[in-house]
């Protein structure tokens, strides 16, 4: 057989024989391209290889030989014998290749649409299937995009959802306001009505009754007259006539006057309505509208945006990468527009040949070089929904910069890999390649490995990434060795379940963070907190000095019990999130390599939407975590409350706050806040620990390391020290108000006696606050209050008086009469001994003040923050403290007096002086009352001044006045937006939309203005915040131009720093913006989603916050003020809370929820702290101006949305003035309201 | 670059498979048309032992021209001088498309086995093969022995 296959061989090709020629010499060779090749032209004869003979060639050619007939049959019989497949060539005429130019067989080739031979083809088939796993490597590589565009379309899916839910939440709710609100009215009305007729109704019937008795009388007298007055009948005597003439007289005179009051009863009852009912209509018909933020750039919605860059190109793969882009992106264009019949492949199906009859003019170029040199790359097809208009456009005036093999009429091509039936990428128009058929059937037939595998393995080409949830078709494809179907596939599986894994978690641990929000480590421990503190207050009562550390033990373990929670709090958060990064990075495999590359392109787009989420949050939780051993601002109250009850013990606590606060201070200095701020801060803390520890404790509190206060001087401390081995009666809040008063006064001598009334007026105020105002004794509370302070003494002066004293009866005396009679009489035993010791105090108190490096003025206005912020807690202390009291004890006759003081009336009897301290305002115009004034008096004057913080706030809602209206005139306003107090009280107004800023003095009349528009120095572009420094110099939030600006006091340009970016000490949008006692500025970067701290001089401090609604996160944040005792203050406007962190970025406490109830938010924005820590929130989504307490709880809210007085259209800053004044930027009716 | 021609695969498949006893030829790794060739000195030849390396070409037009083929190995030989080049007709105007590979290397191997002093190309060893035949198989085998047996 191997003989006979030999015969058929053809000795030059060594192939089977095609078209077998017969040489003379009886030797057979194939006609071409074996004889052909032999001939020799010169000769035109042809030497036979075998025996070398060498024969004429005929005429016609290597044709002309005859052809071996019996050697053809050989063949056929061959092939029958074999069943082999008759050559595919026979009957073809060869051609020469128009790429190596042999004479071949030649065939059409896709790849460069030219005639080639097998051979080419074959080379050409190598090099595409490199390019396409090449291709395929770099999808692999982008492919990660459109996964993290997946999660991002999820995320999005859900903030929308979650935004819609809100929204549909909101108008529900406002909704249902409404509709109760009219409910309400409307039956409130409909039940007026009804009562107003059945009254009309019962007295008119009552006087129809009336009339018609009176008609039936009079009638029938009138006939009994007739019938028989008539007649002389003598039936009827004189008298008798008499009486009835009278009566008749009276009927007539009835008849004549009688008058019915018609106005009386038609009194009609009219609708009155307080809008005009078409107004009503129409406001509430339109009471809202849905406002789509509009997505420009990367602000705005607070939507997330895909990351950049899909593939990159390397230079190796330039060609490949954009010839394919582009023809995906041509793909991806049209397949969107709709137009799916010009697809990927252009309406070929997958693998079918592509009509051949115009290839040759679909080439210019016909070298690979050529083509790719003329590619230049395409503008990116972005999938935006708002693009789709004028794609036809856009992919047309593209075509002239593409390569030259996608010239248009290159779409023509059909697409054999294109199926009417295959899953297309909706987006890109890519097909699933294994879903067409004709891709089955090639891996089928791989698969089975009957024949030999011609076709280019099926291009594992770009589709699955665009359809990677489709459930694998049902056919049957297995492994082959080459079978990149099922890795793809498997890689899509493991792709897409990483994603969810990827998401899930991540949703998770929202749900954990949502979870903890509510039990905020403070909620937790402040009630138990007030338990322990109450109880440790009780003990106070019952035992003696040396008692007290228990008490101290029961308020440390709830102490302890907060730091407890807020740990394991944050370390369930850094699991979380630890998990939630170890999954992150299981996704797909990429190489380092390519991820780096990836990365590093993309990184610029990146950072915004994923690194804030992800990086920041671990230094910050090991901040969080360390920085938690610190006393919460709730926490030190409490314990302030039990330190002051012996010197030993205050000691003790200290050295443990000193052990604590040690470690805690070297954190900061890690923090990435910076070494600076934490010195500072330090500093800052250790003066005011300093300022109010010496305020409540011993000397030794001076004499420490730790509260080196660079300026504390000795001679004022060893006074202080004098003064305080003396006597410690009533001294600490009364240093406070002391030394506030002293600054208002400008006066130090002359007060103390009136200054201890305000002490004791200052708890009486506190006690007879509204909530308690069931006529608690205060008697009982101040009494309290002594024993107790007394017992702490270690001098024990004046113990003794006082338990003499206490048995006296608290009902037959109001508590003025009580305090002169009892507590000035046992100050007035050491009277001199006090006023000494307390000018001393006075004294020492500026000393010690922590803006004590400045010039007095400034100080004036620190001391005063102080002593008020100090004699609020003070108040806040008794308030709970006299809680058992009040029950045990009956409300005496003095309670009506305490309950007109407390609400900040004078009492009558004292008016002299009451009236004119009525008001806040007042009694600062007149601070130094004559200390000879009646001691009644002068409580209740003090009294006065006690409730303002509280009662202050609990007054407002009338507006005092006004400033601007809408324009752009001096003292008028387009949409102002910050706000801000001067240090002589001044008001300054962020103007944004004309640009400027104006300042007004503190009665609202105008002073200056400055600025304009533009980007220049000293020009703005819809400025937002404004703040102003100790020494007046304004501090601007340039918004547009983000950046921020400095002004002198004059208005004069100093200095900017910033620009737009992501970096340290860059901004998108800064907003509101603050200055602390310090100098630092405060700059809350809106778009960043974070807070930047700034030196006054916009040297870059730290910053803190990053995109999210965990706690520490923040989105949006817009305003922010920062309080005397270092807490910033930041509005989270789209999480609809208020966050507080201390000056390093830890989060002390945060509040506020969604809603529109007490203490609940939409959208807050300003915020500003008084001088006593209270926190004035404009919660601009419900117009409405809240305040709290310092602690967070809610205080009072006022306004409504509205033009008129005391109502919002759209809040902006606010601020807060030291005379307790509110200052309301009302932003849509361009004004600035004070309260 | 141009496809392999059929032909070339299949006499190079055919060495693969069904090697001629005493020759190898392996292609080169880069080019297809260049082969590596060993051929075993012929027994009761002075070459009998020695394992002779040669590179063959096969030129683009191959078939229709004769392979370029060298020693590579230094050998005493009359019809190959010292750069390897060989004189043997078939490779030069007796070619035949006819011949192939094998058939090159065979006449190569025969050529070892019957020296022709009468057609030389080493002039000195055809003098010396003629003249002192038996000095010039001892050399001969010496140079066997020293260029083509400890490879």
């Amino acid at each position: 057989m191997e003989q006979f296959e030999q015969l058929l061989t053809c000795a030059i090709c060594l192939d089977r024989y095609r078209n077998p020629k017969l040489l003379p010499c009886q030797h057979s060779f194939c006609m071409e391209p074996c004889l052909e090749g032999l001939v020799d032209y010169v000769r035109r004869q042809v030497k036979c290889p075998e025996c070398r003979a060498e024969h004429r060639i005929p005429y016609q050619g290597v044709q002309g030989f005859p052809t071996n007939v019996t050697l053809q049959r050989f063949l056929e019989l061959h092939i029958e014998i074999t069943g082999e497949l008759p050559d595919p060539t026979s009957g073809q005429v060869m051609e020469r290749c128009n790429v190596c130019s042999e004479k071949a067989y030649c065939s059409f080739c896709s790849h460069c649409d030219k005639k080639i031979c097998e051979e080419c083809k074959g080379a050409h088939m190598e090099i595409l299937r490199r390019e396409i796993s090449r291709i395929n490597n770099q999808i692999r590589r982008g492919i990660h995009r459109l996964q993290d565009t997946l999660s991002l379309v999820e995320k999005n899916t859900q903030s929308i959802q979650s935004n819609c839910s809100s929204v549909s939440e909101e108008v529900e709710e406002i909704y249902r306001r409404l509709s109760k609100a009219l409910k309400d009215r409307t039956e409130y009305l409909r039940g007026e009505i009804d009562r107003y007729l059945g009254t009309e109704l019962r007295s008119l019937t009552n006087l129809k009754e009336n009339l018609e008795q009176e008609i039936s009388n009079i009638l029938s007298n009138c006939d009994l007259a007739d019938k028989h007055m008539n007649e002389n009948v003598d039936i009827w005597d004189d008298c008798e006539l008499m009486d009835a003439k009278e009566i008749f007289l009276k009927t007539v005179e009835f008849i004549r006057n009688f008058e019915y009051e018609n106005t009386d009863y038609s009194r009609k009852i009219r609708l009155v309505l307080a809008h005009d009912p078409n107004q009503l209509v129409l406001h509430v018909a339109g009471y809202g509208d849905l406002n789509i933020a509009n997505q420009h750039f990367s602000q705005g919605s607070g939507m997330l945006q895909p990351p950049g860059p899909g593939l990159m190109r390397s230079k190796s793969d330039h060609r490949l990468a954009s010839q394919f882009r582009q023809q995906e992106e041509r793909g991806y264009e049209r397949g969107y527009g709709g137009d799916q019949d010009e697809a990927l492949l252009g309406g070929r199906k997958f693998g079918e040949r592509p009509k051949t009859e115009r290839y040759g003019d679909r080439y210019r170029g016909t070298d690979y070089g050529e083509d790719y040199d003329n590619d230049s790359r395409p503008a990116r097809s972005r999938y935006s929904r708002f693009r789709r208009h004028g794609q036809d456009n856009d992919s047309d005036g593209e075509q002239p910069g593409r390569g030259v093999r996608f010239e248009p009429q290159k779409v023509e091509r059909e697409k054999v890999l294109d199926t009417e039936d295959v899953a297309r990428g909706p987006l890109s128009g890519i097909t699933r390649l294994a879903d067409s058929p004709r891709v089955m059937k090639k891996l089928q037939e791989n698969e089975s490995g009957k024949k030999k595998e011609k076709e280019a393995p099926p291009p594992p080409a770009p589709q699955p990434k665009v359809v990677p949830k489709r459930p694998p078709p049902p056919t049957n494809r297995q492994v082959s060795e080459e079978d990149e179907i099922a890795k793809i596939k498997k890689q899509n599986k493991g792709a897409t379940t990483s994603t969810e894994t990827e998401t899930r978690p991540e949703r998770t641990e929202e749900r954990h963070s949502a979870q903890r929000k509510t039990p905020a480590p403070e909620a937790i421990s402040s009630p138990e907190e007030s338990d322990e503190s109450l109880t440790s207050l009780q003990q106070t009562q019952r035992k003696t000095a040396a008692s007290k550390t228990g008490a101290r033990r029961a308020s440390d373990a709830g102490h302890k019990k907060s730091t407890r929670s807020a740990s394991s709090d944050s370390n369930t958060s850094t699991e979380s999130t630890a998990s939630s990064n170890a999954i992150r990075t299981t996704g797909a495999p990429f190489t380092t390599e390519e991820v780096k590359q990836k990365y590093l392109s993309r990184g610029s787009v990146d950072a915004t939407p994923r690194t804030p989420t992800k990086e920041p949050t671990k230094p910050f939780q090991s901040r969080f975590l360390h920085n938690k051993t610190t006393t919460p601002p709730s926490a030190t109250k409490d314990d302030d409350e039990t330190e002051t009850s012996s010197e030993e013990e205050t000691e003790s606590e200290e050295e443990s706050d000193e052990d604590t606060k040690k470690p805690d201070t070297k954190e900061m200095a890690k923090t990435d806040i910076g070494p600076l701020l934490a010195r500072s801060a330090h500093a800052r803390d250790g003066s005011a620990e300093n300022a109010r520890k010496s305020s409540r404790d011993e000397t030794s509190t001076y004499t420490r390391p730790r509260y080196g206060v660079p300026k504390e001087e000795s001679p004022p401390r060893s006074r202080y020290a004098r003064r305080t081995s003396g006597a410690q009666d009533e001294e600490p809040p009364r240093y406070g108000y002391t030394s506030r008063f002293l600054n208002k006064s400008k006066s130090s001598a002359a007060i103390p006696p009136e200054e201890d009334d305000h002490k004791y007026s200052s708890t009486l105020g506190d006690d007879s606050d509204s909530k308690y105002g069931s006529g608690r004794s205060r008697y009982m509370a101040l009494k309290e209050r002594r024993q107790r302070l007394a017992r702490s003494r270690s001098s024990q002066q004046f113990g003794d008086e006082e338990d003499v004293d206490e048995p006296i009866s608290p009902t037959s005396c109001n508590p003025s009469a009580y305090l002169a009679s009892r507590g000035y009489g046992s100050a007035a035993s050491s009277g001199h001994d006090l006023a000494r010791s307390r000018s001393s105090h006075a004294l020492k108190s500026r000393d010690n003040s922590p803006d004590r490096s400045n010039a007095t003025e400034k100080d004036g206005a620190a001391l005063s923050s102080w002593a008020r912020y100090l004699k609020n807690k003070y108040g806040n202390r008794n308030s709970g403290k006299d809680k058992e009291s009040s029950s045990s004890v009956t409300p005496s006759s003095s309670s009506t007096t305490a309950r007109r003081l407390s609400l900040g009336l004078p009492l009558r009897s004292s008016t002299e002086l009451g009236s004119s301290d009525d008001d806040q305002k007042n009694m600062q115009g007149s601070p130094t009352t004559p200390p000879t004034a009646a001691t009644a008096a002068a409580g209740i004057a003090v009294a006065v001044a006690g409730t303002s913080p509280r009662s202050q706030y609990l007054q407002k809602c009338q507006q005092l006045f006004e400033i601007g209206s809408r324009g752009s005139e001096a003292g008028c306003f387009t949409w102002p937006r910050g706000v801000a107090v001067g240090p002589d009280n001044s008001i300054v107004v962020a103007d944004s939309s004309n640009h400027r800023v104006q300042v007004f003095d503190s009665n609202g009349r105008f002073l200056k203005e400055f600025g304009q528009y533009g980007n220049g120095e000293g020009e703005f572009d819809c400025l937002a915040g404004v703040a102003v420094n100790r020494i007046g110099q304004f501090i601007i939030a340039d918004r547009y131009n983000h950046r921020i600006q400095v002004f002198d006091p004059s208005g004069r340009f100093l200095r900017a720093f910033g620009s737009q970016g992501t970096a340290d000490g860059r901004f998108n949008y800064p907003w509101g913006i603050t200055t602390d006692a310090l100098g630092f500025i405060y700059v809350c970067d809106k778009e960043n989603h974070r807070v930047q701290v700034f030196q006054s001089d916009g040297t870059f401090v730290g910053k803190f916050g990053s995109m999210g609604s965990k706690e520490g996160q923040l989105e949006h944040p817009h305003y922010i003020a920062v309080s005397n005792t270092n807490r910033v203050v930041v509005s989270d406007s789209n999480n609809h809370r208020i966050q507080i962190f201390d000056v390093n970025g830890k989060v002390l406490s945060s509040f506020g929820s969604e809603g529109s109830d007490d203490g609940q938010f939409k959208f807050p924005r300003g915020v500003a702290v008084d001088d006593q820590g209270y926190i004035c929130v404009a919660d601009s989504g419900n117009n409405r101006i809240q305040i709290f307490h310092p602690d967070g709880t809610f205080l009072r809210s006022f306004g409504c949305w509205g033009i008129g007085k005391g109502e919002f259209k759209g809040l902006e800053g606010v601020a807060m003035t030291p005379n307790g004044h509110i200052l309301v930027c009302d932003r849509e009716n361009h004004r600035i309201q004070v309260f | 670059m141009a496809a392999l021609p059929r032909r070339i695969i299949k006499e190079t498949q055919r060495l693969m498979q069904e090697p001629v006893p005493g020759i190898s030829a392996v292609p080169d790794d880069s080019n297809a048309r260049y082969f590596h060739v060993i051929v075993t000195g012929p027994e009761d030849s002075p070459f009998e032992g020695g394992l002779f390396k040669l590179e063959l070409f096969l030129p683009e037009d191959y078939p229709m021209s004769a392979p370029k083929v060298r020693f590579i190995t230094k050998i005493y030989h009359p019809n190959i001088d010292r750069l390897g080049r060989i004189c043997l007709d078939i490779l030069k105007d007796k070619w035949s498309p006819a011949l192939q590979i094998r058939t090159v290397l065979l006449s190569i191997q025969a050529l070892l086995s019957a020296p022709n002093p009468d057609d030389p190309l080493a002039n000195d060893v055809a003098e010396l093969w003629k003249v002192n035949e038996s000095e010039a198989i001892r050399n001969a085998k010496e140079w066997t022995r020293r260029y083509a047996m400890d490879n």
